[in-house]
């Protein structure tokens, strides 16, 4: 009936859409990089604190030391990988999800379980968004966030 | 110096009461707005995205993350900044993998979005046991935890502390179910965020407002010298570093009271943001303890290890003490006192959340969907609910008292987290992204990673056959090296073994549904 409460959605229908395609791959582009990052980020860093007791331990300086700086870094980079995925969320996801949500309210209007429509096709083919690096995470303002609210 | 049990410190039991009278006027009205399932576990889904961040903030900052973290880093310095890198570093993997597919998915317990295309009764009853099972080792931690800091902070016996503790946590829940939940949280992670940034204030005052003298000071101010500043004092043994290090990363993303929170805000897009503004708290404050524990290092120096006690949990109160003007000083009092209250709410804030999600497993799993076969009125749900919260609460606080103040806290929450990262975190990331994954696997993913992890605790270093006691039959600390691999591989194995032609729904409207939040459940209308 409707897409609120999911009763008599053609779910199969939905899942071939174009649309729902590149949700799903726009989505993976980011979190597949983004958490091999992360999780290479931190066990890095954990696998140092375990073998590299004195490399983690020189002073980079008066006292603080190597391991600290790259604790230091460990938060940099959550904080930047968060709000980057609000901001990479917001302006490639969620539109395709207003699409999605669009087309099967109107697909059980319609009362159709037709295949899926190829007419509306996914327009940008939207490959350029580089994988997550390291360094040049953009950490974004802080209203970021409140924009996303 | 910290009061004994015999003598009262009565400032700080005024600052308790007047927080006791706070949360209970908002339980209260907590309470009139508590009358429908999704009001009792979920808020009505009306928190907002910032409140939602604030409360999982309060849920996730426990006493073990404030005394236990500066704790550690006063006693054996940078191994203590593994703790709080690992609890951090956490968030990234609930928000990537869980944080969105949980709202889309699910009503009000992890169970639902995991037995969502499976055998229901089956799946269920697993996940509430993987719920159940963190739970109960988390609450008794905290709550063994709470006992023994009232007791030296403000001085009445461990019993009593264990008892009022219990008492103002069942409230919260039985009355006033996740809206007084969250406010708790919410109110805590204020409190206990403006507790830290005032010590730290004081702290860098000290030091003469540069950070970077933080480590040399203190480093100065230590028996042990240079190693102070580098990893290894408190884990020797690099296998047992990486181990902890997994089971904090993963193990997170498998904590029912943390998934929880995520049924309590009106879409995955304010579920997304409220995980950034969780990440932001939790940074800032993790930040502020570990300048409190080299603070404190610098403040006490080594005279103040024996104050501080086992594992260095006093040492944040005791660093409070001496910021105020030291002991018997007004500023000192009036310090410490402060710093006992928040740590007595942060407690509060997280024993509630515990007891919400359990009671949740015990009710809308295992009552609603096991026994009754969702036949039940919401009434009865919510009835049971409230039951199954004084029960768990009651046997908490039973097992607390019973095992006393030598119960060992560290263990009991390193097994909470091993559960987490074994048994909850395989099964639920494989329900919502493996295609072929079935009862049989989920099954016995859960029971597996459930049984792996007390078993290589038990058989653990500092446990078997005794403390400190050489020969164990398993070498490490930490299980989740072992046990987290095994948890995926039963997934698996149970998988590829068995096969299943009645599934509950199907795979396609569940990964639909996780991606795109169609027909995922709305805010209450009010």
């Amino acid at each position: 009936m409707d897409v609120t409460t999911g009763r008599s959605v053609d779910w199969e229908r939905i899942e071939r859409l174009p649309e729902f395609r590149e949700l799903v791959a726009r989505r993976r582009r980011f979190v597949v990089p983004a958490t091999a990052f992360f999780l290479i980020w931190y066990f890095g860093f954990i696998v140092l604190a375990g073998y590299a007791e004195d490399f983690m331990g020189t002073s980079i300086y008066e006292g603080f030391t190597v391991g600290y700086a790259l604790a230091l870094t460990q938060f940099v980079m959550v904080g930047s990988l968060g709000l980057w995925y609000l901001k990479y969320s917001a302006r490639h996801l969620d539109p395709l999800r207003v699409r999605i949500a669009e087309e099967a309210d109107a697909a059980t209007a319609a009362g159709e379980t037709a295949t899926a429509p190829d007419a509306h096709g996914v327009h940008e083919g939207r490959f350029d968004r580089p994988p997550p690096g390291a360094v040049e995470a953009p950490p974004a303002p802080a209203r970021e966030t409140e924009a996303n609210r | 110096m910290i009061p004994l049990a015999a003598d009262l410190n009565e400032l700080a039991l005024g600052i308790f009461a007047l927080i006791v009278a706070i949360t209970l006027g908002i339980t209260y009205w907590a309470s009139k707005r508590t009358r429908s399932a999704t009001e009792f576990w979920a808020a009505g889904r009306g928190i907002t995205g910032v409140q939602n961040g604030f409360a999982i903030a309060g849920d996730y900052m426990s006493a073990a993350s404030f005394l236990g973290i500066a704790g550690l880093i006063f006693l054996f310095g940078f191994d203590g900044v593994l703790y709080a890198v690992g609890f951090l570093v956490a968030f990234l993997t609930v928000l990537f993998l869980l944080a969105e597919r949980m709202r889309n998915a699910g009503r009000y317990t992890i169970a639902d979005v995991l037995s969502f295309r499976l055998n229901q009764r089956p799946a269920r009853a697993a996940a509430a046991l993987g719920t159940l099972a963190v739970a109960a080792f988390y609450l008794i931690a905290q709550m063994v935890g709470a006992g023994v800091l009232i007791q030296a902070l403000v001085g009445i016996e461990f019993w009593l502390a264990v008892v009022v503790t219990g008492v103002f946590m069942l409230c919260y829940v039985v009355f006033g179910g996740m809206i007084a939940t969250t406010w708790v949280q919410i109110i805590k992670a204020g409190l206990l965020l403006v507790g830290t940034a005032l010590l730290t204030i004081l702290v860098l005052n000290r030091v003469g407002w540069n950070p970077l003298d933080l480590f040399s000071k203190a480093e100065a101010r230590s028996e042990d010298g240079e190693a102070f500043l580098k990893p290894g004092l408190f884990l020797p043994k690099p296998i047992d570093t990486i181990s902890l290090g997994l089971a904090l990363v993963l193990g997170t993303a498998g904590l029912p009271h943390i998934l929880m929170r995520f049924f309590t805000v009106p879409d995955a897009k304010a579920a997304r943001s409220s995980v950034v503004w969780a990440i932001f708290l939790i940074g800032a404050f993790y930040l502020m303890v570990t300048a409190l524990g080299l603070g404190a290092r610098i403040v006490l120096g080594s005279a103040g290890e024996e104050a501080a006690g086992k594992g260095g949990n006093l040492a944040a109160p005791l660093l409070a003490e001496a910021l105020g003007g030291g002991a018997g000083t007004v500023g000192g009092d009036v310090l410490l006192a402060f710093i006992a209250a928040v740590a007595f709410a942060t407690i509060l804030a997280v024993v509630a959340g515990l007891v919400i999600s359990a009671s949740g497993a015990v009710a809308h799993d295992v009552w609603s969907n096991v026994v009754r076969h969702g036949r039940d009125s919401e009434h009865e749900e919510i009835l049971v609910a409230r039951i199954a919260a004084l029960g768990v609460g009651a046997v908490a606080i039973a097992i607390a008292i019973i095992g006393g103040s030598g119960l060992n806290v560290s263990f009991m929450v390193g097994l909470a987290f091993a559960v987490a990262a074994s048994a909850n975190f395989p099964a639920l990331l494989l329900a919502l992204t493996w295609r072929r994954f079935n009862t049989t696997g989920a099954v016995a993913g859960v029971l597996v990673g459930v049984v792996s992890s007390i078993a290589l605790v038990i058989m653990s270093p500092g446990v078997w056959p005794g403390p400190d006691s050489e020969g164990s039959p398993f070498p490490l600390a930490n299980p989740g090296i072992v046990s987290i691999p095994l948890g995926f591989f039963a997934c698996w194995l149970g998988t590829v073994l068995s096969r299943e032609h009645r599934a509950h729904r199907t795979f396609q409207e569940l990964y639909v549904r996780s991606e795109t939040g169609i027909g995922a459940e709305r805010a209450a209308t009010h």
